[in-house]
């Protein structure tokens, strides 16, 4: 501890210096936070993914629909107990950047699919009661201050609707119960939507429940056996697969936000890295002289690393705690609340200090190793 | 009774293949107590014989006793513990820490040793208090004028009560007032704390503070005087 006041003198030797290698670990630490917080969530949602729900999408892409005739052949399917659907209705909340998921679905098979989405008896009620009857995830509701009885209006933002703003009354305010839904959408009857679409009729995706998870395969494989060879021909999968296959969209994520965290790293341990080197060499007759006093070599190195990991920790603070206060309050809307449950978590900002850690002493090692053997009488008389 | 006994003592360098002789057989004695002078034109190797003494460089042939001691046959780490502990070192340019405080500077010795932070706080005020500058404590190298920093740098030389002080031309970079002042912060820790004292210097002036002087020329003794009250 009685070398603190030393480590702490010799980092704040140069301040605008320590500043920027500080801000640069907090960048690094702070984007860390970030991509493991999207991948955290997706892996969350298809944790979370219900084992006997199946989701059957058009064969070609989920962005095409299907008939609702698809229903009943669907539902008779041997093994399959329950079939409900929804479709993406991509409105817009007064301004575009307003965005939120809406989704037109049968409410009472919706409902009665996703237990995970928790309104209160009278909630429910009003809602199945009601044809422009919506509700909202209690994510969004806060968001947009939304109280059960107030009025919304979304323009139609896919011309399938029309060109007639919808008009709802939010009958709940629901709280999400499980990862695989998320508090941040609005559903609403899919009758509502269809009467005004053009075609009607259309499907955007198909939710069944599997009498045995064991068969579940099987049974998705029977679903697109029905309707091989059609016009709409189906891909059904698993809810897990679906989620993996809806986060895919964006390639693939765990590669592309892995090496943009490790290019982040990499740059910041040699930006971190050169400004240890340039701080020893400018202390070269300094090193010498503590050496003389007889400070021994091992306690130089410690010391020089020490002013590595505090740099790199303060540093490392600042980006954690920042991707906490910006990430979980949503500030930055990344994920459009696609992605339930989002945010840094307690491992993921104790791992980005770990990761400041590492920077500042991987940073610190050359350096120190160079400060703890320099030949005495050689430093001296570089500068005598 | 003799505080250091240098008995052929060799240093050469190696400057790519050619090696350059800078100390030849040096054999010496210094009593304890003593304030020895060490002169020489440039290159005549007293710098070297001082930084031999501090057990900063090592000899190529020859042995080294300070106090008792082989230094020349001590480890790496054990030549640190014993340098924390058996000298206090004055360079020409001071060497102050400058984001350190007259203080730190001077308890930067102290940060090697178990004493705990009073006792550190005691034994720097007490330096402080012997070179004039108990009023100092707070203010940075950079506050100080060169006389003043070179009296903290005396300091931080006794503060660990060492067995030998080394000068390497402590009054070099000083103006004659300053210098002046030094030279008798010097001459009175010999005299009044008993401190051995070994000085490199040019300046005549400063060689008459000494009570012997040493005078090298190619890495040779060649003269050894003993300097009249």
């Amino acid at each position: 501890m009685k070398f603190l006041g030393l480590v702490l003198k010799s980092a704040s030797r140069s301040k605008r210096r320590t500043a920027l290698t500080m801000m640069s670990v907090a960048v690094a630490v702070f984007l860390f936070g970030a991509l493991r917080a999207i991948l955290d969530g997706f892996d969350a949602v298809a944790a979370a993914s219900s084992a006997t729900r199946i989701v059957t999408i058009r064969s070609t892409s989920m962005i095409f629909s299907m008939p609702v005739s698809h229903t009943e052949v669907i539902r008779s399917t041997p093994g399959v107990t329950d079939v409900t659907w929804a479709n993406w209705f991509g409105g817009i909340y007064k301004d575009p950047k307003n965005f939120f998921g809406q989704f037109a679905v049968d409410p009472e098979s919706y409902l009665r699919m996703y237990p995970e989405i928790q309104l209160t008896p009278d909630e429910r009620k009003a809602f199945l009661d009601d044809r422009t009857g919506c509700i909202v995830g209690d994510g969004i509701a806060k968001k947009y201050g939304f109280k059960v009885g107030d009025r919304m209006t979304l323009q139609v933002g896919i011309p399938t609707y029309g060109s007639r703003d919808f008009d709802f009354t939010i009958r709940g305010v629901y709280h999400a119960g499980g990862a695989a839904v998320d508090n941040q959408s609005m559903m609403f009857h899919w009758k509502y939507a269809d009467e005004r679409s053009t075609p009607q009729g259309q499907i955007g995706w198909y939710v069944s429940r599997v009498d045995n998870p064991d068969r579940a395969v099987q049974v998705a494989k029977t679903i697109d056996d029905k309707f091989a060879n059609s016009p709409y021909e189906t891909k059904t999968d698993t809810e897990q697969a679906f989620s993996a296959q809806f986060a895919s969209m964006l390639g693939n994520l765990n590669l592309l936000l892995g090496s943009v965290a490790l290019a982040v790293v990499i740059t910041t341990l040699f930006v971190a890295g050169n400004t240890m080197a340039m701080s020893v060499r400018e202390r070269t007759t300094e090193i010498a002289v503590m050496r003389t006093l007889g400070f021994p070599a091992i306690t130089i190195f410690l010391l020089v690393v020490g002013e590595g990991l505090v740099v790199a920790v303060v540093g490392g603070t600042a980006g954690a705690l920042l991707s906490r206060v910006i990430v979980n309050g949503e500030a930055l809307g990344l994920t459009g609340g696609f992605i339930p449950a989002f945010g840094v978590s307690n491992a993921n900002v104790a791992a980005g200090l770990a990761l400041s850690a590492l920077i500042g002493m991987l940073a610190a090692l050359i350096p120190a190793s160079t400060a703890s053997r320099l030949k005495i009488v050689d430093a001296l008389r570089r500068v005598a | 009774m003799a505080l250091i006994e240098l008995s052929g003592v060799t240093k050469s360098y190696k400057r790519d293949a050619i090696e350059i002789p800078v100390l030849d057989g040096v054999t010496i004695s210094v009593d304890e107590g003593d304030f020895l002078g060490l002169m020489g034109p440039s290159g005549s190797g007293k710098s070297t014989l001082l930084n031999l003494l501090a057990g900063i460089d090592r000899p190529s042939r020859g042995t080294i006793r300070i106090g008792g001691t082989d230094i020349s046959a001590l480890s790496e780490r054990a030549l640190a513990t014993w340098r924390a502990r058996h000298i206090g070192f004055i360079f020409q340019l001071y060497n102050l820490i400058p984001v350190l405080t007259a203080f730190e500077n001077v308890e930067l010795p102290l940060l090697l040793t178990s004493l705990s932070k009073k006792q550190r706080r005691d034994h720097v005020m007490t330096a402080l208090g012997i070179v004039g500058l108990g009023d100092r404590e707070k203010h940075y190298p950079r506050q100080l004028s060169g006389g003043q920093e070179q009296r903290v740098a005396i300091a931080r030389a006794i503060v660990t009560d060492p067995t030998l002080l080394l000068a390497d031309e402590p009054t070099g970079d000083l103006d004659a007032k300053s210098a002046g002042e030094v030279l008798t912060l010097l001459q009175r820790l010999n005299q009044e704390y008993k401190k051995t004292i070994v000085m490199v210097t040019h300046d005549p002036h400063a060689a008459e503070r000494a009570s012997h002087l040493l005078h090298l020329e190619k890495g040779t003794l060649v003269e050894q005087t003993k300097v009249s009250a």
